[in-house]
């Protein structure tokens, strides 16, 4: 999986290299802003009010 | 054929295909390039090296291609569940905490600029308090700051307006509808006790007589803790006006704080109820209540 997304990153290896870590940080990036906020709340970790 | 094949191959160290193979072993990317040859090979009899080769060793080596990828797969999914994980804890033990503490600083600034317009006038008897003015929050507008001394000095989360999840995410929220700071009633606040800065993370340390600090425009209340108690989620009864009394008419100024218990779990609520002890007007220059260890 990463080797074929790897692979089909354009350039010269130092090119890629940058493509694959800003991909990455992508990826980061979407989780803790977009994903983790949205799932959160669905999960039992934490309810700190009382609701009838 | 499929399995023969890959057998030939495991136990075929001295076979003619051997060398070539371990040549290509030096070489990561070479390794994983059983894939893309694989599917080219039918379609491009012109490549060069890779179909030059006789038939049967090409079919071992993609028999041996498919196993590794198919392993490399499952292995890269198994990590990369692993560093979801990880990375979601992260995100609840750090960053929250990160992102509560940028809109704290922010919500203080606001909250310190709103308060240094006029306050109440000057009272027309220095022995009576100026009429207390009742603060009228927008959902998710900060308007109080909580001090709990037990806490230290720097304990000084600013309350919100709102008890959800997006208000709770910016700092403690106060119960829409229930009383406001100083007023006769229930002044309810709920708090994470874990993530997002967990104000309220320490609650369960609180002793009877703690001075709870809630601090507004012109003044401070100073609220004294009574009793605490772990309930479930459903006893929304704490927070009538007369804590666990539904339907009592209220009498005294009262404060009740509720979090999650135990921690990081939502199970069951640790509620920490108080009563109001003292107003302490804001002059020029003052120090805070308690600031200093004075408990």
């Amino acid at each position: 999986m990463y080797g074929w997304i790897y692979r089909h990153l354009p350039g010269p290896t130092p090119v890629r290299a940058l493509l694959a870590v800003l991909l990455a940080l992508a990826v980061v990036a979407l989780l803790l802003f977009v994903v983790f906020p949205a799932v959160e709340p669905h999960l039992p970790l934490t309810g700190v009010t009382v609701r009838g | 054929m499929a399995t023969s094949g890959v057998d030939t191959d495991l136990r075929g160290g001295g076979e003619p295909a051997d060398p070539r193979r371990s040549a290509g072993l030096t070489d990561p990317m070479a390794d994983e390039g059983p894939a893309a040859p694989e599917a080219d090979a039918p379609g491009e009899p012109g490549e060069p090296g890779e179909l030059a080769e006789p038939d049967e060793p090409g079919r071992r080596r993609a028999t041996r291609g498919a196993i590794n990828l198919a392993a490399r797969g499952v292995g890269e999914l198994l990590i990369t569940a692993g560093v979801l994980v990880a990375l979601f804890l992260g995100y609840q033990l750090w960053v929250t905490d990160l992102l509560q503490a940028r809109t704290q600083a922010r919500l203080h600034d606001k909250l310190t600029e709103t308060w240094s317009e006029p306050a109440t006038p000057a009272p027309a008897e220095p022995e009576e308090l100026p009429p207390a003015v009742r603060p009228d929050p927008a959902p998710g507008e900060g308007f109080a700051v909580l001090r709990i001394p037990r806490f230290g000095d720097d304990y000084a989360p600013v309350i919100v307006e709102g008890v959800t999840d997006a208000a709770l995410r910016d700092g403690p929220g106060h119960y829409p509808g229930t009383a406001m700071p100083g007023e006769i009633g229930n002044f309810v606040v709920s708090g994470h006790r874990t993530t997002y800065g967990k104000p309220f993370d320490r609650l369960d340390e609180l002793k009877p007589g703690d001075p709870i600090v809630v601090e507004v425009q012109d003044r401070y209340y100073v609220y004294r803790m009574t009793r605490s108690e772990v309930v479930t989620p459903d006893r929304i009864d704490v927070i009538e006006p007369v804590p666990e009394q539904p339907g009592a008419a209220p009498t005294e100024a009262a404060i009740t704080m509720t979090t999650c218990h135990p921690k990081f779990s939502a199970k069951n609520r640790l509620i920490v109820f108080g009563e109001l002890d003292k107003t302490v007007m804001k002059t020029p220059g003052g120090a805070v209540p308690f600031q200093g260890g004075e408990v």
